[in-house]
């Protein structure tokens, strides 16, 4: 075992560094400056695009950004892996669509109110799904788009059906479309910058250290005190409020809704593969990850067109992460450094060792001078137990 | 709705539920041995049948006779797979990564399998096809009685091997307590290969029953795992008579429901009984005594 | 000059960011002027690949006989074709694509409403014509596209117009009473089931089962039991071709014989004997096209398919053809194909009052591009596919009730 202090890298990578000494303040200069870097080159990435096609194709994958961070919140914060949250974007995308279509709803507000009233159906589908750990959970998420998938065709009355359902433009006739992809490029962009923000906000507080607790060993953060039914079902509510989100912003940019592709359980593999690929409990894990696969599946498409080999790609890719990377490039590229080992890692254990080394530098700094908070400390203690337990 | 018709559909859904019950079984046995839930259960399934009407395609043979040579394929790639990937993903977030792994390889089998036979609809035209028997007023298809009997055997043959033989016993024990049979001696690794692999046999019998009597394409698979996930959930996880009593039930349930609300909806039965399952008793309703909070 | 400098940059910057530097096809050099550049995206995998294929063969053989013929506006056609997967969201961004990066001069339409109205969208949205050779349900004329026409003789609501007619002719005594319909979840196969239905319902003939199945379906034995028992006169299948085929066999399981069987695109199909065996005869179906047609364009498309492939050519095939000499139409008369706004609204202006020459006719559209022609009606006739309506065009007389299957 790699001594405490070697393993406080990664833990930085999370984007939760304590950074008190020099080198990480180094690290974390480092960071600011990439941080800035890459946000100036994706607000000018209209500006450099060479056409239109280029153009929505960002727009495609800013989209996939918003899925995966979505996702994120309960994937990345809980550790229950959702196969099916391509049901929340399709119920975002209907919801918008048939809010603009039936009242009348101007379609920022539709897209809003959408969102809001999935998160509300979210709550009971939570109370079920989460009953349950592991497996069942996956099989409940997929079971979820598939059910959703029947009802959508079904109920065509109200859907459409397989007809497809047709969504209003947003903007006038005379925003063209490429002006169109500019503009829809901005709002995911923004919907991904305030997803992060909310992410980001959750992962400090004491709500996020309670979440991290469930993923790290549900049982004993119950045990600890923490309430996991509550803070699981609110953190799944606000996953389906945000994916609604980006699955309804991107109706409104489509404009065509069909059941078959909107509860695709294609779409949500991409959303866990994206985040797992970028490093689920890193902030800007899911946004890389989304660049990276919608790049590829893009890239792909164009260069090996016509044949189902996508697929194999896609599963192969898959399958990989799972094997050798369960923690996604970011903390990889972190543990490169470090020797990198297949499956040297997993979800927990690197929660475990990460949680450890954030323990160990409270207790090096005598009790958190700076900046650990005393929710912080209290569940400090949860942590290095199960880490043992685990090895 | 005349009598002879309610007949001929529980016959139809105890027919559909045999093969259900089959596929079930192999789904549990995973469970049981691994506490893995392979998605890609199914797109064995669908493998097992594409190799059975490329077997007939090619031979002009009955593709019955696949399956002499896609049963111990099939066994030996479940041993490899268990013993090569899943058992290399660490224990502390198995149940979740071996769901995302073998997700992987169900899109990678659908990729290849679209790759190789390209998307269009296959059906095996058998002499066969279109001829039954007169039971009670019900008609039933040759094919789906021998699709049927094949299942029906299948399990039966599963349960004397779990029952009657050492290697049933050193499989049960595994399944029941891994530490107590390997310090009785059971070398549960390779058991559990062989659990793998009786499982993935069950799927290619299912998927030559499957062949006989049906279309099949590259991306049926995602048709076959919802029923089946939650017949193995209503079932109680890792419990085969459990599986095998909800498959039929499920089955049957089905059928009947497509009579007042149409194919469409009928299928929504299996989620509403997933969710109501887990809303209710989550450990399942037939046996499940794994099942509780793993 | 500044902005590929600007581009290149950013292509080395942004290799995270994948702005799409490597997503060029590489050969944007369709600029030059002798040749005319025609972009389609086609499913040639996934769902719709089957059909997919046969637009695409269709496709290939009218720019193969077009440049062997002195092309247009003396220009060679060259088709960039793209594989949309059988997905929406693709077919969107294949034309997407072909107009923005392959500078395709003209577009044609891809397969299966499905994929119709997305693509038509993004056709609308850049001013191109739209000439499509497969959305032929009611829905895809309803949106509002004024750049759309469907080059096949009618809409899916139609197909069964002539048949619909007949029957309604029958002497009473004769007339079925009782009639089952099943049909695909798919807007084109239940356009065409339904347009059948209302009309026969209209006329006192009682529905008494009317079924919609998933488009995966693979077990039809539950609905081939309710048709069974019902015992209707006439069965009618909504289908595309698997699903026929299945519930064919579920009916002959079951022993249920008809007096009518009528079912959707299935049997044009030149696999359907082969997939049902010797019990087609009798079976009905509606198709846009016979490579029989006299028309002296049929003539030489069915001569040139054939000298291509070694058989006739099938409808998908024909309706490709047909949507290229629709456009080609429109080309000759405006004499431009280009991409400027300019150009596409003559020709789309120009079809919009002409009635052009086709493998199926001549056709003319109404406002919404619903082309103003109608169906034949096919029959399974001593193992052969013979057109039985209408009259004039008829090969065979109908054979009414079927014999047993």
């Amino acid at each position: 075992m790699p001594s405490v202090s070697d393993r406080a890298a990664p833990a930085h990578v999370d984007g939760e560094a304590p950074g008190r000494s020099r080198f990480d303040l180094t690290i974390v200069g480092g960071k600011v400056v990439l941080a800035v870097v890459l946000g100036a080159l994706v607000l000018a990435f209209p500006m450099m695009a060479t056409d239109a096609f280029i153009l929505s194709v960002g727009v495609v994958i800013a989209s996939y950004a918003a899925f995966a961070v979505g996702w994120n919140f309960v994937g990345g914060f809980t550790g229950y892996i959702s196969l099916g949250h391509a049901a929340y974007t399709g119920l975002g995308g209907y919801g918008t669509a048939l809010l603009v279509l039936e009242l009348d709803l101007n379609p920022w507000v539709a897209l809003v109110a959408a969102a809001v009233l999935v998160a509300l159906l979210a709550v009971p589908i939570g109370i079920a799904s989460l009953r349950v750990r592991g497996a069942s959970f996956v099989i409940v998420s997929i079971a979820l788009v598939l059910i959703l998938l029947l009802v959508a065709q079904s109920w065509a009355s109200l859907t459409g059906g397989a007809q497809g359902l047709r969504v209003p433009r947003p903007f006038g006739p005379d925003v063209l479309r490429p002006e169109q992809h500019e503009r829809f490029f901005y709002l995911n962009v923004a919907l991904v910058a305030v997803a992060l923000a909310v992410w980001w906000f959750i992962d400090r507080s004491r709500f996020g250290t309670g979440l991290k607790a469930i993923r790290e060993d549900e049982d004993k953060a119950q045990a600890l005190g923490v309430p996991t039914g509550a803070y699981k079902l609110a953190v799944f509510v606000i996953s389906a409020f945000f994916t609604a989100l980006a699955g309804g912003m991107y109706a409104l940019w489509f404009g065509y809704l069909d059941p078959i592709f909107q509860f695709s359980i294609l779409i949500g593999s991409y959303m866990v593969l994206m985040s797992l690929l970028g490093g689920i409990r890193s902030l800007f894990g899911p946004v890389l990850g989304a660049v990276v696969v919608g790049y590829s599946l893009e890239f792909f498409k164009v260069h090996y067109g016509d044949s189902q080999f996508h697929l194999v790609a896609l599963g192969l890719l898959l399958a990989l992460v799972v094997m050798f990377m369960p923690d996604g490039v970011i903390p990889a590229i972190g543990a490169l450094v470090d020797r990198f080992r297949p499956q040297r890692s997993s979800i927990r254990e690197m929660t475990a060792e990460e949680l450890l080394a954030h323990n160990a530098s409270i207790d090096d700094k005598s009790a958190g001078t700076a900046t650990a908070t005393d929710d912080e400390r209290d569940l400090a203690t949860v942590p290095p137990r199960s880490g043992k337990d685990l090895r | 709705m005349s009598g002879s018709l309610l007949l001929q559909t529980l016959i139809l859904g105890v027919l559909l539920g045999g093969l259900y019950a089959l596929l079930a079984a192999g789904l549990t046995l995973y469970f049981g041995v691994m506490r893995v839930v392979m998605i890609a259960h199914s797109a064995f399934l669908i493998l097992a049948a594409y190799l059975a009407w490329f077997f007939h395609q090619q031979t002009g043979l009955d593709p019955l006779l696949s399956l002499a040579v896609t049963v111990p394929l099939f066994f030996v790639v479940g041993y490899l797979m268990q013993r090569g990937l899943i058992s290399r993903l660490r224990p502390a977030t198995l149940t979740m990564m071996s769901v995302l792994l073998t997700f992987a390889i169900a899109l990678a089998i659908e990729g290849m399998l679209g790759f190789l036979f390209t998307g269009t609809q296959r059906r095996i035209q058998l002499g066969y096809s279109g001829s039954s028997i007169e039971f009670f007023g019900a008609r039933i298809a040759v094919v789906k009685l021998i699709a049927f009997g094949l299942a029906a055997a299948a399990l039966v043959a599963l349960f004397l091997l779990l029952k009657m033989t050492r290697f049933g016993q050193a499989l049960r024990a595994t399944i029941q307590h891994p530490e107590a049979a390997r310090l009785l001696g059971v070398n549960t690794d390779r058991i559990a290969g062989f659990g793998f692999g009786l499982g993935l046999a069950t799927a290619a019998i299912g998927g030559t029953a499957l062949a006989l009597d049906s279309t099949i394409y590259p991306s049926l698979h995602w048709h076959w795992i919802g029923p089946l996930m939650a017949i193995i959930v209503v079932g109680g996880l890792g419990s085969i008579p459990g599986a095998a009593a909800a498959a039929l039930l499920l089955g049957v349930t089905q059928s009947l429901l497509q009579l007042p609300l149409g194919t469409t909806w009928a299928q929504t039965v299996f989620y509403v009984a997933l969710f109501a399952t887990l809303l209710v008793r989550p450990q399942g309703f037939f046996g499940g005594r794994l099942a509780q909070r793993f | 000059m500044r902005r590929t400098g600007v581009a290149t940059l950013a292509c080395l910057a942004l290799t995270a960011l994948a702005a799409g530097c490597g997503l060029g096809s590489g050969d944007a050099a369709s600029g030059d002027d002798d040749e005319i550049v025609i972009g389609i995206s086609l499913p040639l995998t996934g769902d719709f690949s089957e059909p997919g294929k046969g637009v695409q063969r269709g496709y290939e053989a009218w720019a193969d006989y077009v440049n062997a013929n002195g092309g247009l506006l003396g220009k060679d056609v060259r088709l960039v074709i793209l594989d949309d997967q059988s997905n929406a969201d693709r077919v969107a961004s294949d034309y997407e694509r072909l107009i923005n990066q392959e500078n395709v001069d003209l577009i044609f339409g891809p397969f299966s409403t499905r994929l119709v109205v997305p693509a038509a969208q993004v056709a609308q949205d850049y001013g191109f014509l739209f000439v499509e050779p497969a959305g032929a349900a009611d829905e895809v004329f309803e949106q509002g596209f004024d750049n759309l026409f469907y080059a096949a003789p009618a809409v899916a609501d139609d197909h069964y117009n002539l048949l619909a007619e007949h029957i309604l002719a029958m002497p009473e005594d004769q007339r079925p009473q009782t009639a089952a319909y099943a049909t695909m979840d798919d807007p084109f196969a239940q356009g065409t089931a339904y347009g059948l239905r209302d009309k026969l319902a209209a006329a006192g003939i009682e529905t008494v089962v009317d079924e919609v199945y998933p488009p995966n379906t693979t077990d039809f034995s539950s609905i081939a039991a309710q048709i069974a028992d019902s015992d209707a006169d006439i069965v009618v299948g909504g289908t595309q071709y698997q699903d026929a085929v299945n519930l064919i066999v579920s009916l002959r399981q079951l022993g249920y014989q008809p007096d009518l069987a009528a079912f959707s695109t299935a049997p044009t199909n030149p696999e359907f004997p082969e997939a049902i065996g010797s019990q087609t005869e009798g079976i009905i179906s509606p198709t846009g096209y016979t490579p029989d047609a006299t028309f002296e364009e049929n003539v030489a498309f069915v001569e040139h398919f054939t000298e291509m492939h070694g058989h006739a050519p099938s409808e998908d095939e024909a309706n490709a053809w047909t949507t290229g000499e629709v456009v080609a139409a429109a080309v000759e008369a405006a004499e431009c194909a280009d991409p400027s706004p300019e150009c596409q609204q003559e020709l789309i202006d120009f079809l919009r009052d002409a009635t052009v020459d086709t493998v199926v006719g001549p056709l003319s559209w109404d406002p919404e591009g619903r082309p103003q022609s109608a169906h034949l009606i096919q029959q399974y006739v001593d193992g052969e596919i013979r057109i039985v309506m209408p009259s004039d065009a008829a090969e065979a007389e109908l054979i009414y009730p079927k014999p047993a299957w």
